[in-house]
C-alpha cells in the first residue's frame, strides 16, 4: 500500500478505525484536537459513533459504557485532561474493560502549556489513576511506529481485558510524515467472552460489569491476578529498539520525539569517534530491562538519559536497572520548549568529553 | 541529502497551508518529507512557523536546528530567524511586509513584494503561492517546478477554474522572482 | 393466577435498604415495569454510587456499574453502542443534582435516548446524612448540624424544573412515593419513559420522591407525614415536560 502523509493525530485516529474501534468519546484541548476532529467525520462513515463529552470525565465514562458493551472503544487528551481522565481509567482497569486512551501530551503540571513535553511519564507508567493498577505503555517515535502501535492497542487491552495508553507528545501529534496504512479491520461485535453485555438474544442474562462491589476476599484475589499480568508483561510484551549497541561507551536512554534527535546526534557523533549507541523503549511500560543487563559494563562509561521533562522522569527506571553500574548524565528541556539537533548534539558531545557534572 | 525549509509568518498569512503543500509535493515527487508546525495559542495574528525536512532516506530528526531555506513573510519573522538560516542559504523575503534592512553578504536573497503582487493579481491570499514560486525559481532543490505544478493542479483541483489560474499566476510570478535573483 | 408476586427481574434476596427506605418500592416499581414490558433480558441497569449502589445486588439482570455521578456517560457510551436495549440509570441526590450535574444535564441536553430515575431523598445516604443538593431550608444533617441555611449552602436543587428548562429531553416527571397514589403515577411515568426510550424518542427523566427513615432520624411512618408538608411543597409533584401526551408511536 503507498504511503500517505499524515498529520500525527490523524494518523492515530485513522490508525484506530482500522483496529475496528467503532466508539470515540472526547474534549477539546490542544495539541490532540485533530482526533476527535477526524473521528467526528469518521467513524459515522464506518457506521461508528463520535460523541463529544462534555469534560474528559464524562467521555472517559462514555468509553467506558461502550467497552461494557464489547465495542472498541478509545478516548484522547492531554495532560491537564488526562488527569480528569483518571477516574475512568481506574475504574476501566478495575472493571476489567478494554480501551485505548491517548495522551498527546504537553507542558505541564496545571495548566501548563500548549507545546509539546514529555512530562506525563510518571502518571503513566505509575499512576494512572487511583489503586495501584498499571497499563501497558506505548511511546511511538515516529508515526509508522504510532500507526503501528494504535492498530495492535486493542489486541492488548482486549487480551488483558486493561486499558492500554498511547503516549505521544505534541510534538509528534502535529508533525506530518509519511506512514503505510494497515488494512481495515471489521470489528466482531459477537464477542461471547463473558466480560461483555453485549451478548446474543438467546443467552442467559444475569451477569454483571461491577467496579465497586467486590467482596474484599476477591478484589485482592483481583489484585494478586493483575499483579501477575504486570509480571508476564515484562516478560513477554517489552518493545525496544536497540541502536549501535555493540561497542557503545555511552548509552542514550530516550524515547519518543527525544529519540529522534537523539539519534541523529548519535550518528554524527560516531563519526567523529564518538562510541555512542541508545536504547530506546517503544513500551515504556513494562520498561526494557533486559536491554541494561545485556550491556558490557566494562565498556560502558555511562548513560545519558534525554527527555523533555525537568525532573527528568525515566530517571528512576534506568536507575533501578544500571544499580550502579555506570553514572546517569541527563539532557532535558521542559515546559514546552523542544530540543533541537544542535542542542542535544552538542549537550551528548559535552557529556562524552567528560565535561558534564 | 537532507534539506531544511523553514517559513514563518503570522498566523492568517498562509505560512502553515506552504509549508503542507510544499512536504506533499515532496512526497508525492517520491522523497521523504516531515513537517513540524509551531504556533501560540491565538487562532489569528500570533506567531506562525513551520519546518520543513526533504530528504530522498528516511527522516532520522525532523527537529532542525538549522535551515538551508528561509521564507520570511513579516517582519518579526525576519529578525527571529534570520540567523537560522545557514550561510550559503536561501532566503526568501516578502518585501511588503518587511522594512528592514536584508543582510545579504551570506545568503542568496529573493525579495518579493508578495503581498502586493498577490493584491494586483486580484487575492491577497494567494501571497503564499507567490513565495512558493520564489523558492521553485531559486533552485532551494527541495521541489521542481513539475512537481509543484502537478499538487497546485491537485490542491485546487476542486475549486473554481478562475481560483486555479489565479493560483497558477501566482506562482509563475513567484517563480519569475525567484529566476532572477540568482541570475544576478 | 397471582395477582401480587415478586417480579423475576429481583433476586430472591432479602433487601439490604433500611426498613421503610423507600429505595426498595422505588426498585420494585421499576422491576415490575421492566417484566411487564418483557424487558427482563434485554435490559441494562446502570448503578451508580450511593445507596443506590445496593441494587446491584438485588436486580436479577445485566447491571453496570458507574463512578459516581457518571451513570448518565456510562449510560451514553453503552447506548450508542447498542441502541436496541432498554438501558435506565438509577441515581441518587449527590451523583445526580452535585457530582453529576454536568453529566446529567449534557445527556438530556443531547437527547440521549435512555431513561435516568432519580431517587431524591435529600441526604447521601450511604455516607451518614450530609447534607445533599437537595436538602430543604432547615433540614438537618451531618453537615448542617443547626439545618441548611441558605445563606451559606444555597437552595434545594430543583431537578425536574432544571431539566425541563432544556429543549431535547422527550419526557420528565417528578412523583412521591409516600402513598398508594403517588406510587401508581410513578410507576405509570416510568412505563412512559421506557415506552419513548424503546420507541427512539429520547430522554426521559423520573424523579422519585422518598425518604431517609435512618438520617432523618424519623420513623418510616412519620416520614410519611415528612414528605407530605416539607418535602411535596418543595418539589412539586407532576409531568415538567412531555413530548408525548397522546401516547408513544
Amino acid at each position: 500500500m503507498a504511503k500517505v502523509l499524515m498529520k500525527g493525530n490523524e494518523a492515530i485516529a485513522e490508525a484506530a478505525v482500522r483496529a475496528g474501534c467503532r466508539f470515540f468519546a472526547g474534549y477539546p484541548i490542544t495539541p490532540q484536537n485533530e482526533i476527535p476532529e477526524y473521528l467526528s467525520w469518521r467513524l459515522p462513515e464506518v457506521g461508528g459513533v463520535f460523541v463529544q463529552g462534555e469534560s474528559e470525565v464524562a467521555s472517559v465514562n462514555m468509553v467506558y459504557g461502550a467497552a461494557a458493551s464489547g465495542c472498541r472503544a478509545m478516548t484522547s487528551s492531554s495532560g491537564p485532561g488526562i488527569s480528569l481522565k483518571a477516574e475512568g481509567i481506574s475504574y476501566l482497569a478495575g472493571t476489567q474493560l478494554p480501551a485505548v486512551i491517548c495522551n498527546i501530551s504537553r507542558g505541564g503540571p496545571g495548566l501548563g502549556s500548549i507545546q509539546p513535553a514529555q512530562q506525563d511519564y510518571l502518571q503513566a507508567t505509575k499512576a494512572l489513576g487511583h489503586g495501584g493498577f498499571k497499563v501497558m505503555v506505548f511511546a511511538p517515535a515516529s508515526l509508522q511506529e504510532a500507526v503501528d502501535v494504535t492498530y495492535k492497542a486493542w489486541d492488548y487491552a482486549e487480551r488483558d481485558r486493561n486499558p492500554v495508553m498511547i503516549l505521544m507528545d505534541g510534538c509528534l501529534g502535529s508533525i506530518m510524515e509519511q506512514v503505510e496504512l494497515p488494512e481495515m479491520k471489521e470489528p466482531d461485535r459477537t464477542p461471547t467472552d463473558k466480560w461483555s453485555l453485549n451478548r446474543p438474544e438467546t443467552s442467559k442474562r444475569g451477569d454483571r460489569v461491577l467496579t465497586p462491589y467486590f467482596p474484599e476476599a476477591l478484589l485482592e484475589l483481583q489484585n494478586s491476578s493483575r499483579a501477575k499480568m504486570y509480571q508476564r508483561w515484562a516478560k513477554n510484551d517489552v518493545q525496544v529498539e536497540e541502536f549501535m549497541l555493540d561497542d557503545a561507551e555511552f548509552v542514550v536512554v530516550a524515547y519518543g520525539i527525544a529519540s529522534r534527535s537523539a539519534k541523529e546526534a548519535i550518528i554524527n557523533l560516531r563519526k567523529e569517534g564518538y562510541k555512542l549507541g541508545m536504547i530506546r523503549p517503544i513500551t515504556v511500560n513494562p520498561f526494557p530491562k533486559e536491554s541494561f543487563d545485556k550491556l558490557n559494563y566494562d565498556t560502558v562509561k555511562g548513560f545519558i538519559d534525554i527527555e523533555l521533562a525537568i525532573p527528568a522522569q525515566m530517571h528512576d527506571d534506568i536507575e533501578l536497572q544500571v544499580k550502579g553500574r555506570a553514572p546517569i548524565y541527563e539532557y532535558c528541556r521542559s515546559g514546552g520548549v523542544l530540543f533541537d539537533d544542535d542542542g542535544i548534539y552538542a549537550a551528548v558531545k559535552k557529556i562524552c568529553d567528560g565535561g558534564a557534572k | 541529502m537532507k534539506r531544511t525549509l523553514v517559513i514563518s509568518g503570522s498566523g492568517g498569512q498562509g505560512v502553515m497551508s506552504a509549508g503542507v503543500m510544499i512536504a506533499q509535493t515532496a512526497v508525492d515527487a517520491g522523497n521523504c518529507a516531515t513537517y513540524l508546525p509551531e504556533y501560540g495559542p491565538e487562532q489569528r495574528g500570533g506567531s506562525a512557523k513551520c519546518t520543513v525536512v526533504v530528504d530522498e532516506d528516511e527522516i532520522i530528526s525532523p527537529l532542525a536546528s538549522k535551515c538551508d531555506t528561509l521564507i520570511v513573510m513579516n517582519e518579526q519573522a525576519y529578525e527571529k530567524f534570520a540567523k537560522t538560516l545557514r550561510a550559503g542559504g536561501i532566503l526568501v523575503v516578502n518585501t511588503s511586509r518587511i522594512d528592514s534592512e536584508i543582510k545579504k553578504d551570506s545568503f542568496t536573497v529573493v525579495e518579493v513584494p508578495a503581498d502586493d503582487l498577490a493584491v494586483e493579481l486580484g487575492n491577497i491570499k494567494c501571497a503564499n503561492i507567490i513565495l512558493i514560486g520564489a523558492l521553485v525559481g531559486s533552485e532551494a532543490g527541495i521541489i521542481s517546478e513539475e512537481a509543484i505544478l502537478k499538487s497546485l493542479d491537485k490542491k485546487f483541483a476542486s475549486k473554481k477554474k478562475e481560483v486555479l489560474e489565479l493560483n497558477h499566476k501566482a506562482l509563475q510570478k513567484g517563480i519569475e522572482y525567484g529566476k532572477k535573483a540568482i541570475s544576478k | 393466577m397471582a395477582v401480587y408476586k415478586r417480579p423475576d427481574t429481583l433476586k430472591k434476596t432479602p433487601s439490604g435498604f433500611c426498613p421503610g427506605c423507600m429505595h426498595s418500592l422505588a426498585t420494585k416499581l421499576i422491576a415490575e415495569v421492566v417484566e411487564e414490558m418483557g424487558q427482563h433480558k434485554n435490559c441494562v441497569h446502570i448503578v451508580p454510587v450511593g445507596c443506590s449502589t445496593l441494587n446491584l445486588v438485588y436486580w436479577n439482570g445485566d447491571v453496570l456499574g458507574a463512578a459516581h455521578g457518571r451513570a448518565p456517560a456510562v449510560a451514553t457510551g453503552f447506548k450508542r453502542s447498542n441502541p436496541d436495549r432498554l438501558v435506565f440509570a438509577y441515581q441518587g441526590d449527590g451523583d445526580c443534582a452535585a457530582i453529576g450535574l454536568a453529566e446529567i444535564m449534557n445527556a438530556a441536553n443531547r437527547g440521549e435516548n435512555f431513561t435516568v430515575i432519580f431517587f431524591n431523598n435529600q441526604t447521601y445516604g450511604m455516607t451518614g446524612g450530609q447534607m445533599a443538593p437537595t436538602t430543604l431550608i432547615g433540614q438537618k444533617t451531618t453537615t448542617t448540624r443547626y439545618g441548611r441555611d441558605p445563606e451559606t449552602t444555597g437552595y434545594p436543587l430543583k431537578m425536574c424544573e432544571l431539566l425541563a428548562t432544556l429543549e431535547a429531553p422527550a419526557f420528565i416527571a417528578r412523583y412521591a412515593l409516600n402513598t398508594p397514589k403517588g406510587c401508581r403515577e410513578a410507576k405509570k411515568a416510568i412505563r412512559k419513559g421506557f415506552d419513548i426510550q424503546m420507541a427512539g424518542k429520547g430522554f426521559s427523566f423520573i424523579e422519585l420522591l422518598g425518604n431517609c427513615p435512618t438520617n432523618w432520624g424519623l420513623t418510616p411512618l412519620q416520614t410519611l407525614d415528612y414528605m407530605e408538608s416539607n418535602t411535596i411543597p418543595y418539589f412539586v409533584p407532576g409531568v415538567y415536560k412531555d413530548k408525548f401526551k397522546d401516547g408513544v408511536k
